[in-house]
């Protein structure tokens, strides 16, 4: 289409078109860059992952570019993941018994806050399987595929998402211990930061879908404010980061993975609107929705030099119709009906993902190989799920019941596909060049 | 008809388009050194025609220009030229002379894809021939014998020249159109002559310089002698060619923001130059702006206007007929149909034109208002001809705005260089009043789910508009300076979003009153800085700018429906009052411009900037690509790389 197309998928294509392809746009920037070296050799010795470090060292340089731009910090951590992969791809000829021994000590290092977007889209997947089976819901054209399920199925995937998020969190207790300045590099991190929202957003989510507790419980009720807590306390330190904190305005550090935080709030109020506590409820949906404005606005502004998401990270631009839906839904429980707001917010969302979906280019080279990243795809993609069923329920008309099923069907399939994927590439799971890696965000000394 | 041929006999060099001599040249076409001398024939086919090897030649009066369709490494001087019956042209160095009707010579099927240019400069003396000679070079039909030794090693030139073609020409600029732009290109060629290319041109050639705009330029043609079993000019085939390097060129954004100043994005700057001849008119349709629709938004919505006036309660102490209403709708109706049909003839003709103003970051908002037009003919559609409107209307109208709005608000959020930080300009109201125009007129028609869809991308795509064009950032190029009458399309989308939301709520609740009191509060602000027409160029796009006080006007009406005083009916006829008059003094304007003054529609440079880049950009551009193509390679080999357990 445009040239924005052709800006955001700088040579995206190439890789589909194959590798002589590669191998001619590679020879053209070598070329550019005036590097007096022999091309050829230089190519094939690339191509057994010889030449490698040099490149690294290019992108290096690349990353030292960023440094007039943003402010020290920022700077600094872009510098360190524009150039992780230097300090952890490891060279083929090493030992391969040392590397079992290495990647087996290393799993804590490379795990990361990010790995709760599974965890993540499991849970919204729960609550969705929830939502759609209760008997109020009338999901007309679902009710025969929600009949022929046995119930045990709901209870299977709450306690898959129980599982995984249980796992995923020991994980992080285990790495907060024993690698605690890779969690501090991680807090200081622009986009790491906001994933240490998800593992409580998945609590809450989980909590909100669990089978065995009615919401008006004590022990839901604690649980809540045991999950919302720690809700508040990142917001109060993110939110006072943005306004009050020197180098880390919300200009420069402003990426869509920040929506999380928003979507935490949103949730938080959610659950508590279910339990009955509206004065809470509004609070933190107003805390939330009015960030969300700021972040908006922003967001859509896009700054020069405040855009360091990594082209592996593009699907968490999904989260950009996360929130209204979230915000919907959240508004939807707080004042007890679908009313017109909680359709705009939903009918903002809906045109996020249409507008999304129609430019698949700014995807295609995060695609190219499997990463956590794409765990990113199904959580919105749920929450947007949900909110349509919401809306079926409101509005009662064919259009909005086959928009409910499509949504459905979609999330569901995108879940399995990732499912899928993750069963069959264990190993792109935690890869050795994550550049989110978080030793490598720890500032060097 | 005539018979002539004239043989050159040349001799190629290995590199370089450096012509030894800049005067004198003919070309061969090989490429291939075994093939040695090459024969270089054109026939004389009628007065002024002439063939040869895919080149085109034309004789003026006083000139020559030698247009050879090749990109090869060539030096060439004339050898031997033979002839007595046609008349010298006397050049510095060399001569050429058309030889008689002898024979007919041997000529070359080859046909290249880029030509270079070889202008000869005649003595007064002369060509005698009054009528201008036109010889086109190649015509293998006419040709009974090929030549075979020639015919070898140019294939493989072809070869050659095309694979090299991109490389060569992109990003260059072609400033004159196809054979005149080549001839510029390789400028080396001609070197000093170089200021003689616009030479007077034959009667029968065709005017190329907007060839590259045109859709049709020789491709049509073409297809026609495709079909007619004659084999194509090489001539046409290298125009085409050439079309598609042009066509490739993505426009970047900031080629816009580095040529083109001026709030509206429309003067060239002074270190710029134009792709076409800025002296001169240029055709009609090239001239014809996108923005040409204003009219029919500023007429359609005083259609509204009077309508409401006739219709509500608040005013119906004026006694306002319906008919001027009526008289109005058609009046829009019939410039809707007019402005529509010629600018689908642009988009026939000259499509690249057409693309050129979809790229541009100013116009391409301007794409909204011929479906903003439709809605506002649709809302202010006189009882007497409709009462109700199929609800399909309101689909048909409202999906092509949603595909713009994907492309725009995409654009902003994620596409590229048109982040909105750096596009911002008032004139992206027009894409965010789409939005509450369609959920007025869809909540007029009863809707209910589909209004309050637009309304809520509209309000959400606003308040970004809004926040980014008060925070006035450093980084916003085509933010005015000074006050403009694009400011007014601030009033535009809270006084339609006023409108819409009493309708979509079924009463002026307190929502629709604060959008009303916003655009009131707009309205107000900008009319106390009342210098306003002072000292701008008058442009047609001033006609978008009339419909936000329009929309306020109608606005306030509404307004004084639901709170009926001395003070709001006042405000409403006020309001309308200026609003009709600032319509009629347009009118005025346009009228003078038209047909006293002539130039209401001024030659649009704005769509002929030239893609050349400067330097700099280029280096910047190029490093920031590699950088991220280096990213891309290494993501792939470590890809490719079994991963270790």
């Amino acid at each position: 289409m445009g040239e924005e197309d052709k800006e955001g998928n700088r040579g995206g294509e190439g890789f589909t078109e194959g590798v002589g392809s590669e191998r001619k746009r590679r020879r053209r920037y070598l070329t550019g860059l005036r590097i007096g070296r022999d091309l050829e050799g230089d190519v094939r010795m690339s191509e057994q992952g010889g030449g490698r470090r040099r490149e690294e060292n290019e992108e290096g340089n690349h990353g030292g570019g960023f440094e007039e731009e943003a402010g020290e910090m920022v700077d600094r951590m872009l510098q360190i993941i524009t150039t992780s992969t230097t300090t952890s791809t490891s060279p083929p000829d090493r030992d391969v018994a040392t590397e079992k021994t290495l990647s087996k000590l290393s799993i804590l290092t490379r795990f990361h806050a990010g790995y709760f977007r599974i965890s993540l889209s499991l849970c919204g997947q729960a609550l969705l399987w929830k939502t759609l089976s209760e008997p109020t819901t009338d999901a007309h054209a679902l009710r025969p595929i929600i009949r022929m399920l046995p119930s045990a199925a709901f209870v299977m995937l709450w306690s898959l998402a129980l599982f995984t998020l249980v796992a995923l969190c020991l994980l992080y207790a285990a790495r907060c211990l024993f690698r605690f300045h890779s969690v501090r590099a991680e807090f200081a991190h622009h986009v790491g930061m906001n994933y240490l929202f998800a593992p409580w957003i998945c609590w809450l989510l989980l909590l909100q879908s669990t089978p065995f507790l009615r919401p008006h419980t004590k022990s839901y009720l604690l649980l809540c404010w045991l999950f919302s807590l720690p809700i508040l306390v990142l917001d109060v330190k993110i939110y006072g980061q943005w306004f009050t904190k020197g180098k880390k305005f919300l200009s420069m550090v402003a990426n869509p993975t920040s929506q999380i935080t928003v979507i935490g709030n949103l949730v938080g109020a959610r659950a508590a609107a279910q339990m009955g506590w509206r004065e809470s409820a509004v609070f933190m949906f107003s805390v939330g929705i009015a960030h969300y404005l700021v972040l908006f606005v922003t967001l859509y502004q896009r700054f020069h030099g405040s855009d360091p998401l990594p082209a592996m990270l593009r699907p968490v631009f999904f989260l950009f119709f996360a929130a209204p839906s979230m915000a919907s839904l959240a508004w939807d429980t707080i004042s007890a009906s679908f009313d017109t707001s909680c359709k705009m917010l939903f009918f903002l969302s809906l045109f996020l993902f249409a507008s999304l979906v129609s430019r698949p280019a700014l995807f295609r080279r995060s695609m190219r190989r499997f990463s956590v990243a794409w765990w990113a795809y199904s959580f919105p993609l749920t929450v947007l799920a949900l909110a349509a069923t919401e809306y079926a329920q409101e509005v009662k008309a064919e259009m909005a019941n086959l928009l409910m099923l499509v949504l459905s069907v979609l999330s569901v399939l995108v879940t399995l596909v990732l499912m899928v994927f993750t069963a069959l590439k264990p190993n792109d799971l935690l890869p050795h060049d994550d550049p989110f890696l978080c030793s490598n965000l720890i500032p060097k000394a | 008809m005539s018979k002539t041929t004239a043989c050159f006999d040349g001799a190629e060099c290995d590199s370089g388009l450096a012509c030894q001599s800049p005067l004198a040249t003919a070309v061969t076409s090989q490429g291939d050194p075994t093939a040695g001398k090459g024969k270089l024939c054109f026939k004389f086919v009628e007065d002024d025609t002439y063939f040869m090897n895919g080149s085109q030649v034309i004789l003026s009066d006083d000139h020559i220009d030698i247009y050879i369709p090749m990109c090869w490494p060539i030096k060439l001087t004339v050898a031997s030229i033979q002839g007595s019956e046609t008349p010298r042209i006397q050049s510095q160095a060399n001569s050429i002379k058309l030889p008689p009707p002898q024979s007919l010579v041997q000529a070359n099927q080859c046909q290249q894809s880029n030509s270079i240019s070889i202008s000869l400069p005649a003595s007064p003396s002369g060509i005698t021939i009054g009528q201008a000679i036109k010889v086109v070079f190649g015509d293998a039909a006419g040709s009974a014998a090929i030549d075979e030794q020639l015919n070898q090693p140019s294939d493989s030139t072809i070869s050659n020249s095309r694979a090299a073609k991109p490389g060569k020409f992109h990003s260059r600029s072609i400033p004159a159109g196809s054979s005149y732009g080549k001839a510029a290109a390789m400028g080396k060629v001609n070197g000093p002559l170089a200021d003689q290319q616009r030479m007077p041109r034959s009667y029968s050639s065709r005017d190329k310089r907007f060839d590259s705009f045109k859709t049709w330029s020789g491709k049509l043609e073409r297809q026609l002698s495709n079909f007619r079993g004659k084999p194509q000019e090489p001539d046409v085939e290298a125009n085409d060619s050439d079309i598609s390097i042009e066509a490739e060129a993505v426009p970047a954004v900031d080629r816009y923001f580095d040529a083109l100043e001026g709030p509206e994005l429309d003067t060239l700057k002074a270190s710029e130059v134009s792709a076409l001849p800025e002296d001169e008119k240029w055709p009609f349709l090239l001239r014809f702006p996108i923005s040409a629709f204003g009219m029919c938004l500023g007429v359609s919505s005083q259609a509204i206007l009077w309508k409401t006036l006739a219709t509500s309660p608040s005013t119906s102490f004026l006694h306002v007929s319906l008919t001027v209403n009526f008289v109005l709708w058609c009046i829009s109706l019939a410039l809707m149909g007019t402005v529509s049909l010629i600018y689908s003839l642009k988009i026939i003709f000259y499509f690249e034109t057409v693309r050129r103003e979809y790229y541009h970051p100013v116009r391409i908002n301007f794409f909204f208002a011929p479906w903003i037009a439709c809605l506002f003919l649709a809302l202010g559609v006189p009882p007497s001809v409709a009462e109700n409107l199929h609800a399909a209307l309101w689909y048909a109208l409202m999906a092509p705005i949603f595909c713009l709005e994907l492309k725009i608000y995409g654009q902003w959020m994620s596409g590229g260089q048109r982040r909105l930080s750096k596009v911002a300009n008032p004139s992206n109201h027009l894409s965010i009043v789409g939005n509450f125009v369609g959920a007025l007129l869809g909540a007029n028609m009863g809707l209910k789910e589909g209004p309050i869809f637009f309304f809520a991308v509209g309000l959400a795509h606003y308040i970004v508009l809004f926040v980014t064009l008060y925070q006035r950032l450093p980084t916003n190029e085509t933010l005015p300076r000074d006050l403009h009458p694009v400011f007014f399309l601030f009033v535009a989308a809270p006084s339609v979003a006023c409108m819409a939301w009493a309708q979509i709520c079924g009463d002026f609740s307190y929502g629709a009153k604060m959008a009303y009191f916003i655009a009131l509060f707009l309205y107000v602000s900008l009319a106390v800085r009342i210098n306003f027409f002072r000292g701008f160029r008058f442009s047609l796009a001033w006609w978008a700018y009339t419909f936000p006080m329009t929309g306020a006007s109608i606005a306030t009406i509404k307004y004084a429906n639901e709170v009926t005083n001395v003070v709001t009916q006042i405000l409403s006829v006020g309001l309308s009052g200026i609003s009709t008059f600032t319509v009629t003094a347009l009118l005025v304007y346009t009228i003078i411009h038209a047909f006293v003054l002539h130039d209401l529609f001024p030659n649009d440079v704005s769509i002929a900037i030239t893609w050349k880049r400067t330097k700099l950009t280029k280096k910047l551009a190029h490093l920031r690509f590699a950088s991220s193509d280096m990213k891309d390679i290494e993501a792939s080999i470590s890809g490719n790389t079994p991963q270790l357990p």
